[in-house]
């Protein structure tokens, strides 16, 4: 106590603590750490794709064996209809299914954020406007849309991205909006504006942060429907041909007849791969939501 | 002929098919006539219209050829002129007209007599009209009128000699149908059954029901003039995509699967009751190039690189692209490298270039050097500030946008960059009318009578403006060479099937030696069909040729099932039943969708342990 302790150093020291919670509640969730691994394999595998596989592999007019064959000492996955191997593919669709799932992720909750905290601050007109604009959006089945949307927007991976972003932000602003609605009741949100706080600082200092908490484990669970949105579409033939996604190579062996001749090894691993990302941001994100939501913790 | 089509899948067609699985796949099939012998032939292009005036796709021709009949038709044997609507043919000793002898005792479907009057009407409509040019100017450009003198005799008059007289492939329409229909009308005019009621036609089947995107029901007319078809009805199912054609006719859902990728087609060998045939077909595809885009009258239109109408670059492109690696790769072997674009198919017409341009990276760097193309520090090509960047547009499926991967890797050896785009049929063709291209791929289908195919390439083929808007006609490389157009006049005179053939292969060697096209390959007309079930397919040209969409309709008329089946044969074929490899995909797809379950239960009774707490 000799040393008087800046506000600035004890909101650092408070933060330390939280994060230290934070983790220790999270770690006890087994299941949890299990989804943090899957996520960092694919995430490595996404990073130095490059150097796991060679790029030329991808290049079509480079590619020396057969097409369809399966598993070989070569060929780990057998080859797609091109005679490019599979686990190539598989490596590199696994940077293009992360880039747009995280992508498309960042576009809903940005929307998503703005909208349910707007919504939740204004009130009244505001928000039934805003509110009946979300709900008008999360009624639309969201297949159709997507699909207009990406024809009308043209096959590309950032038009992809674009399509899947705002697809999936309703969901979002619902969460955010309710949240927000609690936040604002409280007392210190009050004493905030007797003190002269303006909307703006309001909705950044006080309700952001306190909405935070739900966005984030929204986020993670978020990621898993649009990695998951992503392969829908590509097998649809609707995203960009030219890139190497796990839906594009279902769409390949859709459309080059591997299905109905058996070809496991063109099918079941971008399946597998899929299944594991998705669930292991649903580990994540259930978890995430535990820990970071009191309610849910200890009843 | 026309583009071929060869594989779109609608995406307005896949969001209907997702909005209503059920529905969809109900529909899709229509209902199995009771006791009668129905013959389905799976499709992946739609028949575009059932109109004979707009239609486009090879699928659409075939309609047509079912529902009404032609003058003249092509021999199975050999494809050369047979006799067809018009017994028989003669030129007058003046060389001035051409005299038909139609048929007596045709009728129409709806009962009425079809006459040399509704010829007559047909050819005038086709001589006099503007959009009905379209499809069928090409055959009447040196046609002056059409009289019919008596109920069975057609008189066309000409302005000079004309080869094509032995090939005129119009449809004979019924003048009491279509005389209501104006010239304004018949650009929309479906032509489709209305109330259940069939097109009247006079052919061997006629088109009693059509759904878009989902099939075309024919009933056969047991009193054509050559003998009633075998079998009762006569059914086109649309599929999306070659993979499901193939599964239908392995589960025996239909009878002939037409248009196979040569991966689907590869699937289906060796599997019991099916016969899988790759014959010789008049089709080619290309790389084309925007040689500078005009309407016909010569106004630049569109944005095409300038670079392209420089012929050394288009040769020197050329001369990047390994045709035998394509017909390898791309085709898996069914088909051969192309030069020229009439195919060997017709060998008294074909050009077989004496010098080639071979795959030669080298000499297409040097070539391009010459031109003077240096280049950049990035490997990049550029000539006046103006970077050899091209745009090449290829169609949605495996075949053409693996092309144009290859393409791209080999112009990137050369100091070309290349930025390949996906798109569907529909949108290139669109955008190929208004030249907002540098380079597509894409093919042709090529008619036993040349003047088609050469029509093509003349400068009276580029697109032109109605209005404001600017309308595609035939040209899509926007090639014009006021030498090759004399030609092509000169031809379109030429009587003598041997100095027609001669003039026909310069042509060839000059739109070939100006590199109109890069072309790259003849593919052939991959099917497969329930051996077990039908014979009496007619091939064309014999013994290796097509079994259907031939010219004429040869096929159709002697299908038949097969007779002596035993009920074990007769009960294997009709067990498709899943392969035991297709068994294990499937339970591997269960297995894990299973082992996810299992998990998030568990996380879920965690969750739920911890909420007890």
């Amino acid at each position: 106590m000799t040393t008087p302790t800046s506000a600035r150093s004890i909101t650092w020291a408070r933060r330390r603590s939280t994060l230290a919670r934070f983790w220790r509640d999270f770690r006890s969730h087994n299941t949890a750490i299990a989804g943090l691994a899957i996520l960092a394999v694919f995430a490595l595998i996404a990073i130095f794709a490059p150097l796991l596989a060679d790029p030329d592999g991808l290049n079509v007019a480079k590619a020396t064996a057969k097409g369809h064959q399966p598993p070989s000492a070569d060929y780990w996955l057998g080859t797609d209809q091109n005679g490019l191997s599979i686990l190539t593919l598989l490596v590199h669709g696994t940077r293009v299914s992360l880039i747009v799932g995280l992508s498309a992720t960042a576009i809903a909750i940005v929307i998503g954020t703005l909208v349910g905290i707007m919504a939740g601050f204004y009130g009244g007109w505001a928000r039934s406007l805003l509110m009946g604009f979300t709900d008008w959006f999360l009624v639309i089945p969201f297949l159709p849309l997507a699909i207009v949307l990406a024809t009308v927007l043209g096959a590309s991976l950032v038009n992809i991205i674009i399509v899947i972003g705002v697809t999936s932000w309703p969901g979002t602003a619902r969460l955010v909006c309710a949240q927000t609605l609690s936040v604002r009741s409280r007392p210190y949100m009050e004493r905030a504006k007797a003190l002269g706080a303006g909307d703006w600082h309001q909705m950044t200092r006080h309700v952001l942060p306190n909405v935070m908490p739900v966005v984030v484990a929204h986020v993670v669970l978020t990621v898993s429907i649009a990695i998951l949105s992503e392969t829908t579409l590509s097998f649809l033939g609707l995203g960009d041909p030219t890139q190497q996604s796990w839906g594009n190579i279902l769409d390949s062996a859709y459309g080059t007849g591997a299905m109905s001749n058996g070809e496991w090894w063109f099918v079941l691993p971008p399946g597998i791969c899929v299944v594991l990302v998705v669930l292991a941001f649903t580990l994540v994100g259930r978890a995430l939501e535990v820990v970071l939501n009191p309610r849910l913790k200890e009843g | 002929m026309h583009h071929l089509v060869r594989r779109a899948l609608s995406v307005a067609i896949a969001a209907g098919l997702l909005a209503a699985p059920a529905a969809t796949a109900l529909a899709q099939a229509p209902a199995p006539a009771q006791g009668k012998v129905t013959f389905t032939v799976g499709i992946q292009s739609d028949v575009d219209s059932t109109n004979p005036f707009t239609g486009i796709v090879v699928e659409a021709y075939e309609s047509y050829a079912l529902m009404y009949d032609y003058l003249v038709s092509s021999k199975p044997e050999d494809v050369s002129p047979m006799p067809s609507l018009a017994e028989s043919y003669q030129e007058a000793p003046d060389k001035k007209s051409w005299t038909y002898k139609i048929r007596a005792g045709v009728k129409w479907s709806d009962g009425q007599p079809l006459t040399a009057r509704d010829a007559a009407y047909t050819y005038n409509r086709v001589i006099k009209g503007d959009f009905e040019q379209t499809n069928y100017g090409n055959y009447v450009t040196n046609i002056e009128r059409a009289e019919a003198t008596d109920d069975t005799t057609l008189v066309l008059y000409v302005k000079k000699p004309t080869p094509i007289m032995e090939r005129l492939a119009i449809p004979i329409l019924p003048e009491h149908i279509w005389k209501d229909i104006d010239g304004t009308e018949v650009k929309s005019f479906a032509n489709e059954p209305e109330n259940g009621q069939p097109i009247v036609g006079s052919g061997p089947f006629r088109l009693v029901e059509r759904r878009k995107g989902q099939f075309l029901r024919f009933e056969a007319n047991k009193e054509y003039w050559r003998g009633a078809p075998k079998i009762d009805e006569l059914v086109f199912r649309v599929f999306l995509n070659a993979d499901a054609e193939a599964q239908a006719l392995t589960r025996g859902e239909i009878d002939f699967a037409y248009d196979l990728q040569s991966n689907v087609y590869e699937s289906l060998k060796n599997k019991p009751g099916i016969t899988t045939r790759s014959s010789q077909y008049p089709g080619f595809n290309e790389i084309a190039f925007n040689n500078g885009a005009a309407l016909a009258d010569g106004t630049p239109i569109g944005d095409g690189h300038p670079a392209l109408k420089d012929k050394q670059v288009r040769l020197a492109i050329s001369q990047a692209i390994d045709r035998d690696v394509l017909v390898e790769r791309v085709l898996q072997g069914h088909g051969s490298p192309a030069d020229t674009f009439i195919p060997p198919m017709y060998p008294a017409l074909h050009l077989d270039p004496a010098t080639k341009q071979t795959f030669d990276p080298a000499k297409a760097n040097q070539i391009l050097d010459a031109a003077g193309y240096p280049k950049g520090a990035d490997g990049v090509r550029a000539k006046d500030g103006k970077k050899l960047e091209l745009r090449l547009f290829v169609r949605e499926g495996a075949e053409s946008e693996a092309t144009g991967e290859f393409v791209k890797t080999w112009l990137k050896d050369i100091g070309i960059e290349v930025n390949v785009k996906v798109m569907s049929e529909d949108a290139l063709t669109e955008i190929i009318g208004q030249g907002e291209y540098d380079m597509f791929e894409w093919g042709w289908v090529v008619e036993p009578d040349p003047d088609y195919q050469m029509s093509v390439f003349t400068c009276g083929k580029r697109s032109y403006k109605d209005g404001d808007s600017i309308f595609a006609d035939l040209s899509d490389s926007f090639y014009c060479n006021p030498e090759y157009d004399k030609l092509y006049e000169q031809q379109a005179g030429e009587t003598d099937p041997a100095k027609r053939a001669e003039l026909a292969k310069r042509m060839q060697q000059m739109v070939y030696d100006d590199a109109a096209y890069a072309m790259t390959y003849y593919y052939n007309d991959m099917v497969a069909y329930r051996s077990d079930k039908w014979t009496g397919f007619v091939p064309q040209p014999a013994p290796d040729g097509s079994l259907l969409f031939q010219y004429g309709i040869h096929s159709y008329l002697t299908i038949e099932p097969v007779k002596a089946t035993s009920p074990a044969a007769a009960a294997a074929a009709e067990d498709g039943g899943m392969s035991p490899a297709l068994i294990a995909v499937v339970v591997g797809g269960l297995a894990v969708v299973a082992v996810a379950g299992v998990l998030v239960a568990r996380r879920r009774r965690t969750a739920d342990a911890d909420e007890r707490e």
